[in-house]
């Protein structure tokens, strides 16, 4: 199986926003989609704000292989898992900071501006004692993002699906958009005039 | 398992009985109903060798635990029998209100088979019981004939399921109506019911309520779904106020618009047929299925006329792919086709497949060409009738050509007769033709939705890699969706988390997302497992050759052509099927299909 130029440029686009935005230190964060039965992953500790063709990397779908062992980014146990056990189509994952501070005092991040309400109501945050690249975080992300586009992990960063790598990100920052203003409220000091997320029952999502 | 009773009637034309029977949970656990439940059934009860028009052949008509709910869009019902057309098994879906009234008469489903000696109707009274009654007064009548007298019979309130003419005289594109107004419209289904003397099927009295196992979860959800649907312009806007045939207009700029039995990609004209001409020249009024607020509906006025759609296939079938573009002359032959009971694209895409024999100097009546508006609706009226002419166009248009001597003509995939989106214009799509389980549809799979209106997100409309993997996840949904049962055009709004949302608070068991695409999956290689069967193989998960070797000149699709075959071995890796297409053993103990 040969990586086409489209798919190449869809993770450097990808990689480059994150980048721009900040979300990750140089050297993290990792992207992925399914194509073909296999998993296209970013190299380990590529530069997603810089990727050059090599840095993507051909990965079994069902089992650990020696490209994933070897040079497969640290979490590609934790995208396998996912695209078993959801419906997930592409990956992005990311360190993005509001939603990464909040995961660290809420037990759910559930959206009080309007675009979040609309796109996501609440997100899930789970909680590892090995936070990055166990299995332990690829056992939890993959049930919590059944029935969600995004998931927390706490103290880590945040992993969203997509059906495609940019429909991913647009998970991912919006996600950290709708944090970024809870976080923002806080700061405030203030309690809000009108908290929707209580009239329109999203503890029930 | 709640939001269903567990119950099916069967029904036995032969001696004309029927008897109730039970349905264990664990049927719809793996099926959950509609089409999963209609192909658990019936690939249980059928042998793929079947001749379609055999009183052996039987139709299974299903309700979803969805059907009927708070669910805005989900008064649906699914059909699943074996196609007198395509020879494969076929699923077929319809709206309106039959379903969630055949629900209210505490009953999933009903098995039909055999073959009744003289024509006959079914009634399933919620007061009486079922009946099969003689049909003989009934018999010739229109589809609007037929359910305005079984009105008069069995009172106001009754709802339809009928055939027109044409499923009497066994057309292979006969559909069947749903109270005159919408349809199981493909693949020919409507012969079926001719060829078992069965005129209509008629529902009254449902008073029964299914269980829901969290009420208050489900109307969250649904009133979460309903702020989605009135949020997003397609359904907030597009749908109800052109209908379906908006579509046309971005087909057309986008250069995919089949025109003159596939040889263009748009044309100037195409404008006048759309959904804006509609709406400003013909509009009476727009209609909704049950309990649906999206309304894409319409009833409206043709010269003298008065009847239900048109809808986008049809005035591209029997329009731009015809180069017509006479609204009037349009939506009057889709009238004809509606009260004669015929599929408005199988139809029109055979008259286009005769206006090209035509001018290839194969077909000998000079007045088939493309652009003879005055041909239409009497080719419509003849071929429901067999008569001169249309005894040729009512085998559809592989038959027709095949006759005529030049097979390429007949734009099909297993003889299903190709929709409105050229597959030039879409890759995934056109993946999505040439492996879909009834053939040349556009809905099994539904790529559109993402190449083109960017539902739920956009993706690369040219573009090959991922698109094997992104039409499996679409085709095991839509499997889903048929199955629950709910109209697929929530999709535009809703992601398929709701789907799984809405199926757990209504039956109390945990329908995760991927619990559902599982489901889905079991069916779509069930489906594939009976094809097989029945003689399919992977030489007929092919596009005719013009989508292959022929790119269009002109317009935004231009310069395309479909490698179908490099898509087609990653489909097969990516479904877990070997290289021929069948789906292998590992895969089906797995899915536990034998
Ligand atoms: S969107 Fe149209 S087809 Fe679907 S349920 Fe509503 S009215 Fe029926």
């Amino acid at each position: 199986m040969k990586i086409d130029k489209e798919t190449f440029n869809s993770f450097d686009l990808v990689g480059k926003d994150l980048s721009n935005r900040g979300y990750n230190s140089s050297h993290a964060g990792n992207l992925s989609m399914k194509s073909g039965g296999k998993i296209i992953i970013t190299r380990r500790s590529a530069m997603l704000g810089w990727l050059q063709p090599e840095d993507l990397v051909i990965i079994d779908l069902e089992e650990e292989d020696a490209h994933s062992g070897l040079i497969a980014s640290t979490e590609s146990n934790v995208h396998r898992n996912i695209y078993k056990h959801t419906d997930a189509m592409a990956i992005v994952h990311a360190h993005a900071p509001a939603t990464t501070a909040l995961s660290m005092i809420e037990d759910e991040i559930t959206c009080i501006d309007g675009e979040g309400m609309f796109l996501y109501k609440k997100i899930p945050i789970v909680e590892c004692d090995i936070p990055v690249g166990s299995y332990e975080v690829a056992e939890k992300v993959a049930p919590a993002l059944q029935n969600y586009p995004a998931v927390v992990v706490r103290a880590h960063g945040v992993f969203a699906k997509g059906v495609t790598l940019e429909d991913a990100l647009g998970v991912l920052t919006g996600v950290e958009q709708a944090a970024d203003i809870i976080y923002r409220v806080k700061l405030l000091g203030q309690p809000l005039k009108r908290d929707y997320s209580k009239e329109k029952g999203f503890t029930n999502w | 398992m709640k939001g269903l009773f567990n119950k099916i009637i069967e029904v036995n034309l032969n001696d004309r009985t029927h008897q109730i029977i039970e349905i264990a949970d664990e049927i719809y656990e793996n099926y959950l109903g509609g089409r999963g439940l209609g192909v658990k059934l019936f690939t249980d009860r059928v042998s793929p060798t079947v001749e379609p028009l055999s009183p052996d052949n039987k139709l299974v008509f299903t309700i979803g635990p969805v059907t009927g709910t708070s669910v805005s869009t989900s008064g649906r019902m699914s059909l699943v029998t074996k196609s007198p057309l395509t020879g494969t098994i076929f699923y077929s879906n319809t709206g309106g209100i039959f379903g969630f009234s055949m629900k209210r008469c505490g009953i999933d489903g009903i098995i039909i088979e055999g073959k009744s000696e003289k024509p006959c109707y079914i009634i399933i009274d919620g007061d009486k019981g079922v009946k099969i009654k003689d049909a003989e007064e009934l018999w010739g009548l229109d589809t609007e004939e037929t359910y305005d007298k079984l009105k008069e019979i069995e009172g106001e309130k009754v709802h339809t399921l009928e055939i027109g003419p044409a499923g009497e005289n066994q057309v292979l594109l006969a559909s069947i109506m749903n109270d005159a107004s919408r349809a199981f419209g493909r693949g020919g289904v409507g012969a079926v019911l001719g060829s078992k003397n069965l005129k209509a099927i008629a529902v009254i009295n449902g008073k029964q309520k299914t269980e829901v196992d969290n009420p208050e979860l489900l109307k969250n959800y649904a009133k979460s779904a309903l702020d989605k649907i009135k949020a997003l312009p397609v359904t907030r806007a597009a749908l109800p106020l052109f209908g379906t045939a908006g579509v046309l207009h971005v087909t057309n700029s986008l250069g995919m618009l089949p025109i003159r039995n596939f040889t263009y990609g748009q044309h100037e004209k195409a404008p006048l047929i759309g959904g804006e001409a509609i709406r400003k020249e013909i509009l009476v009024k727009t209609e909704a299925c049950y309990g649906c607020t999206i309304r894409c509906g319409r009833l409206t006025e043709a010269g003298s006329m008065k009847g239900k759609g048109p809808e986008y296939e049809t005035v591209w079938s029997l329009g731009a792919n015809c180069e017509i573009f006479n609204l009037i002359k349009i939506t009057q032959a889709n009238y004809h086709c509606n009260k004669l009971g015929l599929d408005t694209i199988s139809m029109g895409v055979t008259i286009s497949c005769a206006m090209e024999l035509q001018d290839k100097g194969l077909f000998p009546y000079e007045e088939v060409k493309f652009g003879n508006e005055d041909v239409l609706s009497e080719l419509v009226i003849k071929t429901a009738k067999k008569e001169g002419i249309g005894a040729d166009l009512a085998e559809g248009s592989k038959r027709l050509a095949e006759k005529y001597g030049d097979a390429e003509t007949a734009i099909h995939v297993k003889g299903l007769e190709l929709p409105a989106y050229d597959p030039r214009g879409a890759m995934g799509h056109a993946l999505g033709y040439a492996t879909s389980n009834r053939g040349g549809c556009h809905l099994t799979g539904y790529m559109a939705a993402m190449e083109i209106f960017n539902a739920p997100k956009k993706i690369p409309r040219f573009t090959l890699g991922g698109k094997p993997d992104l039409l499996v996840l679409k085709q095991n949904q839509s499997a889903v969706e048929d199955s629950l049962v709910n109209c697929k055009f929530s999709g535009y709004a809703l992601g398929f988390d709701y789907q799984a949302r809405f199926v757990s608070a209504i039956t109390g068991l945990d329908f995760n997302v991927t619990r559902l695409l599982e489901i889905g999956e079991r069916i779509y290689n069930l489906e594939r497992v009976f094809n097989i069967g029945a003689g399919f193989s992977n030489e007929d998960d092919k596009l005719p050759e013009r989508f292959e070797t022929v790119p269009f000149k002109e317009g935004l699709s231009k310069d395309r052509v479909v490698p179908i075959n490099e898509m087609l071995s990653a489909y097969y890796n990516v479904r877990g099927w070997d290289e021929n297409g069948v789906p292998k053993k590992e895969k089906l103990e797995e899915l536990g299909l034998k």
